[in-house]
């Protein structure tokens, strides 16, 4: 193409340029749309194939390698055992460790927006997902079947009832940097409530009172109901207050 | 006796945990533990003796693991093995020059192979199994492992993989640079429409039975990183994806970390090395996450990570926990942790007792702490831990004899341990240096 001059051949050319775009934008967006189907299709398929020839499979070791980087390219769980019999009634087979290794890793994945804890049902909800099957299929008998397996790994994966609600806690006391947090907030006044915590943080109430309580078993807080609003305080008394100095002088 | 001394096999490299360091795609097949290799024909050579043989996909490895050195004979280089037998009576040659340690393991099943060495021609050199492990196994993987030919693959596949993202879509380029020249815009439109479709071709073949995608394998793979990538990239770069991209996109990302242990430990390639072999190769991976980790890892995190890097190659619990007891018999960096709360976590050595009673002391003798104590929050917040742990470290470090305590309703205080500054021969002589005399100038000042 031969650049015209004036301003008619400027205008022309900003034209050609116009719709040399256009093409490239339709092109692109056909080919996007191409390559979501077919990926659709190369998922379904690969979960098919995951739970249909699982042992045959898992005999070759070199495709089984290959099948692994399949699947984790296209973003498919390998894991997908169908429960059966022997699984339901006498807790065999590979059902219950894949649902455990699924839950882990759905706590882990979700641990830096909830801190470790999350409810029963989200985990469930979560879990189908990943598995692609509809929530009745996975009771939540099932889940905790599968975390009572995970006992032998310690005791810091855990299901708790907070209410009626019931949480599964993935971070032991020990790693749980939520306590911090509270520290923090309590060298303020030296005490801190439920609504104080969850309002700071923006946490769910199970998270604040948990961590809450793990405080109050270690020994590092103490509690007064007598307060006239009727909340319940946390006291603090190893935090030392970030603007009170008497308490040092009474110590020394 | 040692590895070293066999130089007419190329060195293996080996990790510190003691696994032999597999090539891109290489897998592991089989494991016999207490191997020798006897060259039979040519006394120049000299044996290898008391290896653990691994056999990959690619090689003989023959590893000892007292020196962590390992010699390994390519497959490739086999040209022809014979059945497992017990007794050697083929070589009268041998028999007279072999040394007296050959004579005892004579009634040991020994499999030979013709081998050929780079500088010399053909060798026949034996493996001979001194354990009790059933050689006829060993024998159906090798014979299986050469027929497969699995070292021809990945050296062809070697040179093409500079440019994987183009890869899967190079056969239809090929064809198409044939049957019409790519020209214009609707030379790339008829080129980008005809690529896909072939993908699209491909992909349903592949999924016709098993043994259709096992042969496509390699291509599929290939397909699957070339979408990954596109996907990636497309999402980032468009700002206004819909929701289901950003749903995929979120998936990709989730399983980033499932890509790990191409060739994991299983009970049916290690056979009684199982949990040796697993807990050696748990360490090698387990190091990084910890790490990432600030140096310590609940047990149960390194459970799921250590699973999805295996894939379906599922290990239970308690598998995991024994792989883990078996680390204080190796020499690895990282150690299993038990607290009195019954919570079990994995963590690095050099985040170990001693560097934190180290810290500890050096924050209790800060002046402040000279006259207030540290409580374990104090603690929590200098060393960057939670304080459950805080409080853990502060109890250790006053049974070691570090710290005293102060109980009062306020809860515990910790103090540097005067006591062991405090000369006996003189209890009422103030010293003139030291951490005591530290403690009396800030003590006075604060008066």
């Amino acid at each position: 193409m031969r650049r015209r001059p004036g301003i008619a051949g400027l205008q022309n050319a900003a034209a050609t340029r116009d719709k040399f775009r256009l093409v490239g934008e339709n092109v692109a967006k056909v080919r996007t749309d191409v390559m979501q189907e077919q990926l659709a299709t190369f998922r379904s398929q690969l979960e098919e194939f995951a739970r249909k020839h699982k042992s045959d499979i898992r005999k070759n070791s070199v495709f089984r390698q290959q099948f692994h980087e399949m699947c984790a390219k296209v973003g498919v769980d390998p894991l997908a055992s169908n429960k059966g019999v022997w699984a339901e009634l006498l807790g065999i087979g590979d059902f219950y460790y894949e649902l455990g290794v699924q839950i882990v890793d759905i706590c882990i994945a979700t641990r830096s927006h909830n801190g470790g804890l999350i409810d029963l049902l989200e985990l469930r909800k979560l879990l189908c997902q990943k598995r692609k099957t509809d929530l009745g299929s996975l009771s939540s008998d099932d889940c905790l079947r599968a975390i009572s397996k995970l006992k032998v790994l310690g005791s810091g994966f855990e299901v708790i009832s907070v209410g009626k609600k019931k949480l599964v806690r993935s971070v032991p006391t020990e790693l749980n940097k939520d306590h911090n947090g509270i520290l923090e907030l309590a060298q303020a006044k030296g005490y801190v409530t439920v609504e104080q915590v969850e309002k700071d943080f923006s946490w769910s109430t199970g998270r604040a009172i948990d961590a809450l309580e793990t405080l109050l078993k270690e020994g590092l807080a103490m509690i007064d109901d007598g307060h006239r609003d009727g909340k319940r305080r946390y006291w603090f008394p190893c935090v030392t207050l970030s603007s009170d100095a008497s308490g040092s002088e009474a110590k020394s | 006796m040692s590895v070293g001394a066999a130089d007419w096999l190329p060195a293996a490299t080996v990790m510190a945990s003691g696994r032999p360091v597999l090539s891109a795609g290489e897998i592991e097949r089989h494991l016999l533990p207490l191997v020798d290799l006897e060259p039979e024909e040519n006394p120049r050579l000299a044996p290898l003796r008391g290896c653990l043989l691994v056999l990959t996909s690619h090689r003989l490895v023959f590893l000892h693991e007292a020196s962590l050195s390992a010699r390994a004979l390519p497959l490739a280089s086999i040209i022809h093995t014979y059945p497992p037998h017990r007794r050697h009576n083929h070589s009268p040659l041998r028999s007279l020059f072999s040394s007296s340690s050959s004579s005892s393991s004579s009634h040991h099943p020994r499999i030979r192979i013709q081998i050929s060495l780079p500088l010399s021609r053909s060798e026949v050199v034996a493996v001979v199994v001194t354990c009790k492990a059933d050689v006829d196994v060993f024998y159906g993987r090798l014979l299986e492992v050469i027929r497969t030919r699995a070292w021809e693959a990945t050296a062809s596949a070697a040179p093409a993989s500079g440019a994987p993202v183009a890869e899967g879509a190079a056969p239809a380029e090929e064809d198409l640079a044939i049957r019409m020249p790519v020209v214009g815009v609707a030379g790339i439109l008829r080129k980008e429409q005809e690529t896909w479709e072939s993908a699209g071709q491909n992909l349903q073949d592949a999924f016709q039975d098993l043994n259709a995608l096992m042969s496509k394998a390699k291509e599929m793979m290939e397909l699957a990183e070339k979408m990954r990538q596109k996907l990636l990239t497309n999402s980032s770069a468009q700002s206004n994806s819909n929701d289901e991209e950003m749903g995929s996109k979120q998936d990709l990302q989730d399983l980033l970390l499932s890509v790990g242990i191409v060739s994991p430990v299983t009970k049916e390639t290690a056979g009684a090395l199982y949990h040796q072999q697993l807990s050696r190769q748990l360490a090698d991976f387990v190091r990084v996450p910890v790490e990432r980790a600030g140096g310590m890892m609940a047990l149960v995190d390194v459970y799921c990570l250590f699973n999805r890097a295996r894939g379906t190659e599922l290990i239970s619990p308690e598998d995991l926990l024994q792989a883990c007891s078996l680390w204080e018999k190796f020499d690895v960096p990282v150690m299993l942790r038990k607290f009195d709360s019954g919570v079990k976590v994995i963590q690095t050595k050099t985040h170990s007792d001693d560097e934190v009673f180290a810290r500890i002391s050096s924050l209790a003798q800060k002046p402040d702490a000279l006259l207030k104590g540290i409580s374990p929050s104090d603690a929590a917040f200098t060393l960057g831990i939670a304080p459950a742990l805080a409080k853990e470290h502060l109890l250790n470090a006053e049974n070691k004899g570090l710290l005293c305590r102060d109980v009062s309703p306020d809860g515990f205080r910790f103090y540097i341990n005067l006591f062991n500054e405090i000369d006996l021969q003189n209890i009422h002589l103030p010293k003139t240096h030291g951490l005591y005399h530290t403690w009396i100038s800030v003590a006075t000042a604060a008066h």
